[in-house]
């Protein structure tokens, strides 16, 4: 396992590096270089495909970066698999760098009322229920999707899509703390770690509003799964507020958070479980922990959008990665939570240590810890939205 | 009697001369007016042909009043003629995108994940502009002010060595002020993230020189860091725009005749007073033009604040990109880009009353 690992802890760095360079640049510097650099294509327009097409239509997918595995050595990722089995023409990118970008980037389109080019899109699961209300997506062909049925329990009816008609999980995982001992020089159990002045500047968390607040309000005892009201929340934005004043934290990022992580820059930082689960299998200084309080658990979810043509091919995809078998050679490359069912058995039939991982794999015990964020109606969101924004956007 | 022949005469040609230009003048701003009507969107529809017909025809027929009218009004009409093409990509490429964005910043989002802003004078955007990013402009402005303080320190005197002392070395120290451009400007800035970083070089030696403590008692580095600094940022600034005073300061000193100060020399003038009277005042023009080049784009920049600074540490840059592209709040963002714009206008404004610009090279 070692070798694709390593590969890809360099790709998140990269992805990561020129990930945050797509996020700022297309203002003023030239937008197609910087997304040649990123992989980050605009929806409008389609990446030149892969493969010529072999008679089985064609698809468009587009997801966060370093999110499958690639073709690499001996290795065949699961996009030329897919090929393979179906002869259908897959268009893989990887133009996801944070939610509200990735919102700002279609809504002019979607609402128009025209259609964007992408047939399957990856949003986080309260984006999705957001894409949802606005019926800015379709409803799956679910019936072309057998598989479907592996998904697990736990996640059939979701609180963004209380019927799971409209999506379909793509990897879930935990939101907690990342460290790096070299610098902490300690261990880490709580939230309130982060606040230690010691660490004064050293401090990285997420642009992700329900991930870094949520894990605040876990620390001040507040259930997140049903939070209701502002008001709730009130003390969380305050106590992020004073400490972003005091310069107790040196960053809000995405992704990138895992290179400042290795290099030092971070003493700890708010993290996601497969990220830091694999950095730690290089680097024994990177830790990962839930904190004593909770963490968040989330999920990155497909939905087909609205009008989106190569919908038999996207329920292909959905149905390809569903099969436990399939599913299991990417976790294994990603590392995180699958959604399928019965992919512990498969993953044991590859690395039967990466079968015993709680990241990969949780037990009662960490489930009984993490919580997920409640769906908020519009109004309320706005709320948190703006309050949030006012602290971590420029 | 010869005089009064010829005098109707002369008025009734600098008469119609006068008339010539006005057909020229007229066609000339008719065509940027409909111009910038079309680009800005302001006429849609069967309007919008009519407007490209009219367009069409200041443009045809000031061709066929030429054509027609003649040696003479030909003379007349040809500045008209060749300012023409710059006026309309002045007005297609300036005027109506500023324009648009004026209009925007009136605007006001129906509702939350609203795509097309409705234009009803709200200028409650330019109030929350000012108030709610206030913080931003004054350290965009500060950090740009202090960049360009910096910029003239390190300029001057690198642009006075070249020009004088560089002798036949000349050209190849002007070549490496220029090398860096040859790398994109994102990447050198993100270079300085890995020279600065906690374990990095940089830190390191100031750690081996045992400079630690004197480095945070100046405030420059805080809890053992100097990357993710307001110092930082200004640094990046610094570093990034330093070219951009360099060169125009090097094309005033160039141009001193050296005769000059050998002449104040003879006139028994110490070496730092002829400096001080005959070399600072003839290269102000360049220090004008290279504040300016500095201190503009640095202003409104949103790069340096992104990878070098920290929460605390943005600029207005990064609000109007963050207001732009992530929140999708294009009134509010427009809004902030034009009140940014006055205050570099306005700022601009003084500076040239002040340095005057009667003598920029």
């Amino acid at each position: 396992m070692s070798r694709p690992s390593l590969t890809r802890r360099q790709l998140l760095m990269r992805a990561g590096a020129f990930g945050a360079a797509g996020l700022s640049l297309p203002a003023l510097l030239g937008a197609g270089a910087i997304s040649a650099t990123s992989g980050k294509a605009s929806p409008r327009t389609r990446p030149a495909s892969r493969r010529p097409a072999s008679g089985g239509g064609e698809l468009y997918v587009e997801n966060w970066p370093s999110y499958i595995d690639p073709s690499e050595d001996d290795l065949v990722g699961t996009v030329d698999r897919f090929m393979e089995a179906t002869g259908i023409d897959l268009t893989y990118t990887e133009a996801f760098n944070d939610n509200n970008e990735y919102f700002a980037l279609i809504q002019p389109i979607l609402g128009r009322g025209e259609t964007i080019d992408p047939d399957i899109i990856v949003p986080t699961g309260w984006m999705a229920g957001r894409l949802i209300n606005l019926g800015w997506v379709d409803e799956l062909p679910l019936e072309e999707i057998p598989n479907a049925a592996n998904l697990r329990d736990d996640l059939v009816n979701p609180p963004w899509d209380p019927d799971g008609t409209f999506s379909l999980p793509w990897q879930t995982g935990f939101t907690g703390i990342a460290y790096n001992i070299d610098v902490t020089e300690r261990e880490l159990t709580s939230v309130d770690d982060l606040f230690d002045p010691a660490f004064e500047g050293k401090i990285g968390m997420l642009t992700e509003m329900r991930d870094t607040i949520g894990l605040i309000l876990l620390s001040q005892g507040v259930d997140v799964s049903a939070i209701s009201s502002f008001d709730e929340a009130a003390e969380a934005f305050a106590k992020l507020e004073q400490v972003k004043s005091d310069g107790q934290i040196r960053a809000f990022t995405g992704n990138d958070y895992l290179g400042d992580l290795e290099s030092g820059n971070f003493a700890a930082c708010i993290g996601w479980s497969g990220d830091v689960a694999q950095l730690t299998v290089d680097n024994p200084s990177i830790r990962f922990i839930i904190p004593e309080s909770g963490g968040i658990s989330w999920a990155d979810t497909m939905v087909i959008p609205k009008g989106a043509e190569n919908r038999t091919e996207a329920a292909a995809w959905m149905d390809f990665v569903y099969d436990p078998v399939q599913a299991a050679q990417l976790t294994a490359w990603v590392q995180y939570v699958s959604p399928v069912k019965g992919v512990q058995e498969e993953v044991a039939k590859i690395d039967p240590d990466l079968a015993e991982n709680p990241l990969i794999f949780p037990t009662e015990e960490t489930l009984a810890q993490v919580h997920g964020f409640a769906n908020l109606d519009e109004d309320t969101e706005a709320e948190f939205d703006e309050a949030f924004a006012s602290i971590v956007g420029a | 009697m010869t005089a009064t022949v010829v005098e109707p005469d002369q008025t009734q040609r600098v008469r119609s001369g006068r008339h010539v230009e006005r057909i020229g003048l007229g066609a000339l701003l008719a065509a940027g007016v409909l111009v910038v009507l079309l680009g800005a969107r302001v006429v849609t529809g069967p309007l919008a042909i009519l407007v490209s017909a009219l367009l069409f025809v200041t443009i045809v027929g000031f061709i066929v009043i030429a054509i027609l009218g003649g040696p003479e009004a030909r003379r007349q009409l040809a500045p008209y003629g060749l300012l023409k093409p710059g006026m309309l990509w002045l007005a297609l490429f300036y005027l109506a995108p500023l324009f648009t964005l004026l209009k925007q910043s009136l605007s006001s989002l129906p509702s939350r994940f609203a795509v097309e802003a409705e234009f009803n004078w709200s200028f409650g955007n330019y109030a929350d502009a000012l108030t709610d990013f206030r913080g931003q402009f004054t350290r965009g402005f500060q950090y740009a002010g202090a960049a360009t303080i910096l910029c003239v320190v390190i300029g001057y005197p690198l642009a006075y060595v070249i020009a004088f002392r560089g002798g036949r070395w000349k050209n190849l120290l002007l070549g490496l002020v220029v090398v860096p451009f040859f790398t994109s400007y994102l990447i050198r800035t993100i270079a300085w993230q890995s020279l600065l970083a906690d374990n990095g070089p940089i830190i390191d030696w100031i750690e081996r020189a045992k400079l630690t403590g004197p480095m945070e008692s100046l405030g420059i580095m805080d809890n053992g860091r100097l990357l993710d600094s307001a110092w930082a940022v200004i640094g990046g600034l610094t570093y990034n725009f330093l070219p951009f005073m360099i060169l125009p300061i090097y094309v005033s000193l160039e141009k001193i005749n050296p005769a000059l100060v050998d002449a104040a020399k003879d006139l028994y003038s110490p070496s730092t007073r002829a400096f001080r009277r005959v070399v600072v005042p003839l290269s102000l023009p360049g220090v004008f033009a290279g504040t300016l080049l500095t201190f503009i784009p640095a202003a409104g920049d949103f790069i340096n604040a992104e990878y070098l600074g920290n929460p605390n540490t943005t600029m207005i840059g990064n609000s109007i990109q963050d207001q732009f592209l992530v929140q999708s709040n294009t009134p509010l963002a427009a809004a902030m880009s034009f009140v940014l714009m006055a205050i570099i206008t306005v700022a601009v404004l003084v500076y040239t009353k002040f340095m005057g610009t009667e003598e920029l090279a």
